[in-house]
């Protein structure tokens, strides 16, 4: 018997060593790409050795924000970012609660088009899109990078699960007791959706942030560029300068990155609910 | 509380943000590529020609589509059933462990997931340079990586943002199995050891068994994201070396937006792109049915 916990035990340690290097593997190049941001990389560099002891530096950081537009891209991110993801836990909220709690005509028709929105991928209808949004004048604004997303189809359904699964008495309360509609709405239901709000904020501003073909398609100018479309391009103006590049990379991951530190579990949460809701 | 009667909330109003958006920018959308895929369409003239199914005739009898589809299809495959089978194997590891490690593991092996694709291939592609990481790592047990770096050769391009993408969605993945794992009543397992079942014994006749549903239905999430690869394509090899890491989706791109004249045959493209896409949704729902009933 003991012989048994032993071997278990060993056994439990060379998975867990296993494990620590599928870890390390995973971090690897994360660290190597900041490692690249803070080395002054010579132009032509022969040898990984002559990346590797080129003498430390902020200044890829400093060029990448002052000289090449990475601050105006993280300010697009954020701004076209913080907006999206407002307008989907009000309005997802909104359509969600309609679909829990009202009846009213055609809704399994309509609320079939949320599912059947769900599954279009969206490359079928990138081109369309590119034109509707030409037509629209909306190429090169905000407008492109912000109003087709206000509302997502994902945000809808789990919101409507979600509120379905809450029992009605309160609302039904309130209502007894005279409370208007938008009261109950905004007053009581929003509170005890909170946990899913919170999921689909995170959801919502994670995917916006790395989202990378629509604001590709929909810009061509500096000013409106997001972050990664703005590293994609940038790969294509630099003979590439390694450091500069990474440096690059860093700042659109870092934000991301702060985020998981501070919130690992409610992002995991988020982003596996999709899936696990069904 | 206060008697106050605000104003009512009509269930359209409600609705509104839904209608707008679902008719605007998806169903509209859908209709037009499906007009689109049947007529010529010069970009710069702006003119509509209805020319019938030759959109799809020609796509279909041309060497790129069936090279990007063959390609598409090698990545799928090469990736969906590694991918799934690392995380299991993961999953299993991760489990073992105490909650505190577990959870540190579960934190790292995600990262990737949560990183924009644009970074990542960046990373990798210095990694897979020709004097990159890789090939110093190679030169060092004394094997030689490709001359040009792993990217510029026709025959390590592809396999290269295959590794990649298996790097990247393993974690995600072993996630999913885990969630899978917890519904698992544990019982099983303690009636199954007391019986003397091995650990091996447990995996095969009660976790794989049990699992199933999950397993079906990451494989067919997996397999419908794979087959839309673009990003990474775009960044890395833009479809090179020689049409070597030319995806459907990459095509698609490619004539929609690279082109004057080809809109109207990548609309047909993309439909086409869809109908297989949607089959895999097909097994989906009837998977997710079975799992309910």
């Amino acid at each position: 018997m003991d012989s048994i916990v032993r071997t278990t035990k060993l056994h439990r340690i060379i998975v867990g060593v296993l494990l620590a290097i599928v870890a390390i593997g995973m971090a690897y190049p994360m660290v190597w790409m900041l490692l690249l941001s803070l080395r002054a990389v010579p132009e032509q560099y022969g040898s990984l050795a002559d990346l590797m002891f080129a003498p430390t530096t902020t200044s890829n950081y400093t060029d990448a924000l002052g000289s090449d537009d990475f601050g105006r891209y993280m300010l697009n991110s954020v701004i076209v970012g913080t907006i999206v993801t407002a307008g989907n836990v009000l309005f997802c909220f909104l359509v969600g609660y309609a679909f829990a709690r009202r009846a009213f005509a055609f809704k399994a028709l309509l609320f079939a088009t949320v599912l059947g929105v769900l599954i279009i991928p969206p490359h079928v209808v990138m081109i369309p899109m590119y034109k509707l949004m030409a037509t629209l004048g909306w190429i090169n604004t905000y407008w492109a990078l912000i109003v087709p997303w206000l509302v997502t189809p994902f945000g809808v359904f789990l919101v409507r699960q979600y509120v379905a699964s809450l029992p009605a008495e309160l609302e039904d309360a309130a209502r007894i007791d005279g409370a208007g509609e938008w009261y109950i709405l905004f007053g009581i239901v929003m509170p005890l959706a909170r946990p899913v709000l919170t999921v689909l904020a995170i959801y919502v501003f994670l995917s916006n942030w790395n989202s990378f073909l629509f604001p590709f398609l929909f810009t061509n100018d500096e000013a409106h560029r997001t972050l990664p479309v703005g590293l994609a391009f940038y790969v294509g103006k630099q003979s590439i300068d390694w450091g500069h590049l990474m440096a690059g990379a860093s700042i659109s991951a870092l934000p991301i990155l702060a985020l998981f530190m501070m919130f690992q579990r409610r992002i995991i949460e988020g982003l596996t609910a999709g899936a696990l809701k069904e | 509380m206060t008697k106050r009667r605000a104003l009512p909330a009509p269930t359209l109003v409600l609705l509104l943000p839904w209608l707008v958006t679902a008719a605007v920018f998806w169903l509209y959308p859908l209709v037009y590529a499906a007009v689109l895929s049947f007529t010529k369409h010069s970009t710069l003239a702006s003119t509509y020609e209805w020319v019938g199914v030759a959109n799809y005739t020609n796509l279909l009898s041309s060497d790129r589509f069936w090279l990007a589809l063959s390609n598409t299809t090698i990545f799928t495959v090469g990736t969906v059933p590694v991918t799934t089978a690392l995380a299991i194997a993961l999953a299993l590891g991760v489990r073992g462990q105490s909650p505190r490690v577990a959870s540190l593991l579960r934190s790292s092996y995600f990262l990737p997931s949560i990183t924009s694709l644009v970074v990542i291939a960046l990373i990798f592609t210095n990694l897979y340079a020709r004097d990159g990481v890789i090939n110093a790592l190679l030169s060092m047990v004394g094997m030689a990586g490709p001359e040009r770096g792993w990217l510029l050769d026709t025959s390590t391009a592809l396999p290269a943002i295959m590794a990649m993408d298996i790097w990247i969605s393993t974690g995600y993945y072993m996630v999913l199995v885990l969630a899978g794992m917890e519904n698992i009543p544990k019982d099983l397992y303690e009636t199954a050891r007391l019986a003397g079942a091995t650990a091996w014994q447990q995996f095969a006749r009660i976790t794989l068994p049990l699992l199933r549903p999950t397993l079906v239905f990451i494989l067919v999430l997996n397999s419908i994201k794979s087959f839309q690869v673009f990003v990474e394509i775009y960044v890395m090899t833009k479809g090179g070396p020689l049409g070597a890491t030319t995806t459907l989706v990459y095509e698609l791109y490619h004539q929609a937006f690279e082109q004057s004249d080809m809109m109207g045959q990548a609309s047909a493209l993309a439909y086409i792109i869809f109908v297989i896409l949607l089959v895999f949704s097909g097994i989906q729902m009837h998977v997710l049915r079975n799992k309910t009933s």
